[in-house]
């Protein structure tokens, strides 16, 4: 029998954009290379936005990314790419270069990490030019539903989002009309309509989709698998108090980087608790957050310490010193990667207490939820957990390894050969 | 007024006869007139014009009535001597002969008040017989005809299979008349039977179908070549879509004479040897040099390494023609330092990717040619024989194309095919897996394909010669590889790529640029227009995605 032949298609590379899904894409597209009997491929867009200039050649949009001959960029102009619709104002990206692609590469999978800057107009195409082929879709955020970055957050007053709908997202967006909504809806949808299978990695994300209108048959949760490094971070120094807590990822507003500023502000002086930011991207936030930011920061001095960007593989040696890991997110997350981290790292977690993060994090089992917005809420969890070390224990007692990512292997490639069986069905009784 | 006929006088001569009067036009050529009938001779004697055309013009032939008159006029400007014997002095007195016997007719005054106006906006020279002119006219119901007469005397009716556009400048400034059409603008391409070189003493006339007449004088004509290319296709762009009416019954006509024109105004001006060529070389590689000449030594690098080019010829040529003296200097160094030897041919003019090709062909002497362009370096030595076994091996075989890569290893060429998009009417060329990883299983299979690129295409050179070559009549083309295979192809023989041999191609991608869209879309339609028929076939033969069993 011949290998199965798995395409990824992610809209971001690792190596020009760390990222959560970006990571994850390549660990399993490696994972799944080394499985015998399969062949997977790599298509990883890339655009002005992530590469200092255009790199495409003459007539095609395609390139490698380096000696492997799997993996792929496909280069699309980032000012071609309708944000609002999801779909690339070059229609000869599906027409003709994407189909080329997937003609030449005949994958008996198509296994999407996202569509962002490609366009959800890549699902019908790959239904239309292999009709055969299984389309599995793995979401990681609320693009499809929502126009607001996709974090189904009000665009007033940090409302947390339950659900879209026309009339709803017209007040968030006033000058986009409620039919403008309408439509969008029903592009993204009609192209939706051509997936198999969505993976949803935690349970609210899945709720929301459903919600939304994809059916229950065409829906499961699947968490993220991770490989994880080699090492576990050592344990930190015996102090009297569990003080150190590390934060994790982009410095942005809706990851809750001002309710962790305010909330150390508000500690205890006499508690002994430190922030350590380990933080990407504050440059590319808005020039008021960075002002915001750094008043914040200004006062905090004793008590904050920014470390920067860090690296993947810096991780065990950034959390060796560190009793927490901090999770203040202002959206509902899907299954942010940092908790798989920490608790691989044997570090409990403190986290709003909506979402993923809510879902994923066990409050008095392996960490510790406070209100999700509430910088209060959260100063008062920190003075808690900073000055307990019997609760520090008894936390990192309750973790669990996260999800490996064998088992993730096993489970989508079973998952594979289902939808590919169940497509056979289809063709046979249309 | 013409410098050549300011230049004329002396005295009109009796010829032998009594009743036939003669007077030398040019040093070639005489005007006879005998009993009213007028006639062009060849010269029997040697000499000049002596000044005595007007008087026997006036004496013998202004009696005649106007039409005869102007009927005179265009039989000299047509005669088949004028071909044999062109020159300024004939064109001349051509124009003196004009001129005196053309009946004037009223001078046409723009006027938005008035039922009759005329324009010659621009007349190009296209070669000496063929012209392209542009304009508007306007008069009650559009069936005016419109005469264009040289400053030779030949007459031609321009608006009889013009195309015919609406001007709305034109629709604006007589919109206070009541007219029929809306189209008064027309474009031509018109042959004359014989050569015009005057560039001033055009004349237009206009008719109208309700007997008015009146004329204009044109602007001087239009000869450099690379003008008037640029502004037939930018007509072509400004008239529908570029491969539409116009560019069927006239650009085409057009361009193609002008590409000719442009190779034949290149010639070459001298070869440069260094060192010694084989005297009995295998195969000649020809290398057109435009702009770039930084990749020369990164071609002279692994040329140098290896030993195939023992018995290869390898010819520049230069068709940035400014650049000689920097070539030259940088031929000279290379030279001191890599020992290879190579010829340099310049030209007098430049002459486009497949004139220029041409010229380094000429040159050559092998019994194969090899088509290089100066921004391909192998992959690794060995691969001219390579190519060359496999194209002896290979029955029937027309043109050869190896595998050629860019720079992050992905393919840029592994063949070519014709793709037409679903719907549209044009065929375009296409690269069979573009942009994949060099190592695609798929691309790793020698096979038969419908063209190769001539960025680096082994052929032999009978076979090139009996395929005519690659084509001139492609603008800045894009196509003239493509168009070689085809004609192999139809001549029976089957193009082959072969990915053992791997090179990499540097293609730029400056010239994408919007300057280029008109021309790339002409030299498309063109590229359908002749060839559309045997792309189908082709086609339907075809699978660009073919896998077969790759290559270890």
């Amino acid at each position: 029998m011949s290998d199965l032949r798995v395409l990824y298609v992610a809209h971001n590379h690792p190596t020009l954009h760390p990222g959560g899904a970006e990571a994850y894409s390549l660990e399993l597209y490696e994972a799944m290379r080394r499985q015998p009997g399969v062949e997977p491929v790599l298509l990883a867009r890339i655009g002005s936005n992530v590469a200092r200039r255009r790199v495409a050649h003459p007539g095609t949009p395609f390139g490698s990314v380096n000696d492997d001959p799997n993996q792929y960029f496909v280069f699309t102009e980032t000012d071609h790419f309708d944000f609002f619709t999801l779909t690339s104002r070059d229609k000869s990206l599906y027409s003709r270069h994407l189909t080329d692609f997937l003609l030449a590469q005949r994958p008996d999978v198509v296994h999407l990490q996202h569509t962002h800057f490609i366009g959800v107009d890549l699902l019908s195409q790959i239904r239309r030019v292999l009709p055969d082929a299984a389309i599995v879709y793995t979401l990681h955020e609320f693009l499809p539903i929502c126009n607001h970055h996709g974090q189904m957050v009000r665009t007033f007053a940090d409302e947390l989002c339950p659900e879209a709908s026309p009339r709803r997202c017209n007040e968030c967006f006033p000058e986009i009309s409620p039919q403008s909504f309408f439509l969008r809806e029903r592009f993204v949808k009609g192209h939706f309509a051509s997936v198999d299978r969505f993976l949803a990695p935690s349970a609210q994300l899945m709720d929301k989709y459903l919600r939304w209108g994809i059916g229950p048959q065409r829906i499961e949760v699947e968490e993220y698998g991770r490989l994880m490094p080699d090492r576990r971070a050592g344990d930190p120094a015996q102090a009297k108090s569990p003080a150190n807590i590390g934060f994790f990822g982009q410095l942005s507003h809706f990851k809750g980087a001002e309710v962790m500023m305010e909330a150390m502000a508000m500690v205890d002086p006499g508690v002994d608790a430190h922030l350590w930011l380990n933080g990407a991207n504050l440059e590319l936030q808005t020039e008021e957050f960075q002002e915001e930011f750094a008043r914040l920061q200004e006062g905090l001095r004793g008590r904050v310490t920014f470390r920067g960007p860090y690296e993947h593989a810096e991780l065990p040696k950034l959390m060796e010193d560190l009793h927490w890991a901090l999770i203040p997110s202002i959206w509902w997350e899907n299954s942010p990667l940092v908790i798989q981290e920490a608790f691989f790292h044997r570090r409990p977690i403190i986290c709003s207490d909506i979402g993923g993060m809510a879902e994923k994090v066990r409050d008095g089992v392996d960490g510790l939820h406070f209100r999700g917005g509430d910088p209060v809420s959260l100063a008062r969890t920190i003075e808690r957990a900073t000055t307990n070390p019997r609760l520090w224990r008894s936390l990192r007692e309750g973790i669990e390894d996260p999800y490996p990512m064998d088992a993730h292997v096993s489970k989508l490639l079973g998952l594979y050969e289902e939808t590919i069986e169940q497509r056979k069905g289809v063709a046979v009784s249309a | 007024m013409p410098d050549a006929v300011k230049a004329k006088n002396g005295a009109r001569r009796r010829s032998g006869r009594a009743e036939e009067q003669a007077t030398r036009l040019s040093p070639d050529v005489d005007l006879v007139v005998d009993a009213g009938a007028v006639e062009l001779r060849k010269s029997r004697t040697a000499g000049e014009p002596d000044g005595s055309l007007k008087a026997l013009l006036r004496e013998e032939l202004a009696a005649l009535d106007a039409d005869r008159r102007n009927e005179i006029s265009a039989e000299l400007g047509a005669s088949p001597l004028v071909g044999e014997h062109p020159s300024l002095p004939l064109s001349g007195s051509l124009y003196e002969i004009r001129e005196v016997l053309r009946e004037r007719l009223p001078a046409c005054a723009v006027d938005a008040r008035q039922p009759v106006g005329l324009a010659i906006e621009q007349i190009l020279a296209i070669d000496e017989r063929s012209f392209w002119v542009s304009g508007w006219m306007h008069d009650e119901d559009g069936e005016g005809a419109v005469t264009l007469v040289s400053p030779e005397g030949v007459r031609v009716e321009v608006t009889k299979g013009a195309l015919r556009f609406e001007r709305p400048d034109v629709v604006q400034f007589y919109a206070t008349l009541r007219g029929t059409t809306r189209n008064h603008g027309f474009t031509a391409f018109f042959e004359l039977p014989a050569p015009s070189l005057l560039t001033d003493g055009w004349i237009a006339e206009l008719q109208t179908s309700e007997g008015v007449a009146v004329e204009i004088r044109c602007p001087a004509v239009v000869v450099d070549p690379l003008a008037i290319r640029a502004t037939i296709l930018g007509e072509l762009g400004n008239r529908g879509p570029v491969g539409g009416e116009l560019a069927a019954e006239h650009g085409r006509h057009a361009l193609t004479r002008l590409q000719e024109r442009i190779v034949a105004d290149s010639e070459v001006e001298s070869v440069d040897l260094y060192g010694e060529l084989p005297s009995e070389p295998v195969a000649s590689i020809v290398i057109p040099l435009y702009k770039r000449l930084d990749f020369i030594e990164h071609q002279f690098l692994q040329f140098s390494t290896d030993p195939d080019f023992a018995g290869v010829e390898l010819v520049y040529v230069l068709d940035s023609v400014e650049q000689k003296d920097e070539l030259a200097a940088k031929a000279r160094e290379l030279f001191a330092l890599y020992g290879l030897p190579f010829k340099v041919v310049n030209l007098t003019a430049g002459a486009g990717f497949a004139g220029a090709n041409r010229h380094g062909i000429e040159a050559s002497t092998a019994p194969q040619l090899l088509l290089l362009n100066s921004d391909v370096i192998p992959d690794r030595p060995g691969w001219l024989t390579a190519m060359r076994e496999f194209y002896e091996g290979q029955e029937g075989i027309g043109a050869l194309g190896p595998k050629l890569l860019y720079e992050d290893d992905s393919l840029q060429h592994a063949g070519l095919y014709f793709h037409r998009a679903p719907g549209a009417e044009l065929w375009e060329n296409a690269h069979c897996f573009k942009g994949l990883h060099r190592a695609f299983p798929a691309a790793n299979v020698a096979r038969p394909v419908p063209a190769v690129t001539a960025a680096c295409m082994l052929i032999d050179r009978e076979r090139y010669e009996e395929a005519g070559g690659l084509p001139l009549h492609y603008v800045q083309g894009d196509y003239e590889d493509s168009e070689l295979c085809l004609r192999l192809s139809k001549a029976g023989y089957e193009n082959w790529y072969l990915p053992q041999v791997e090179l990499y191609h540097l293609e730029g991608q400056s010239y994408v640029a919007d300057t280029r869209r008109i021309p790339s879309e002409y030299n498309m339609w063109l590229h359908s227009e002749i060839w559309g028929r045997r792309i189908e076939e082709l086609m339907a033969e075809f699978d660009p995605f073919e896998e077969g069993d790759p290559i270890e």
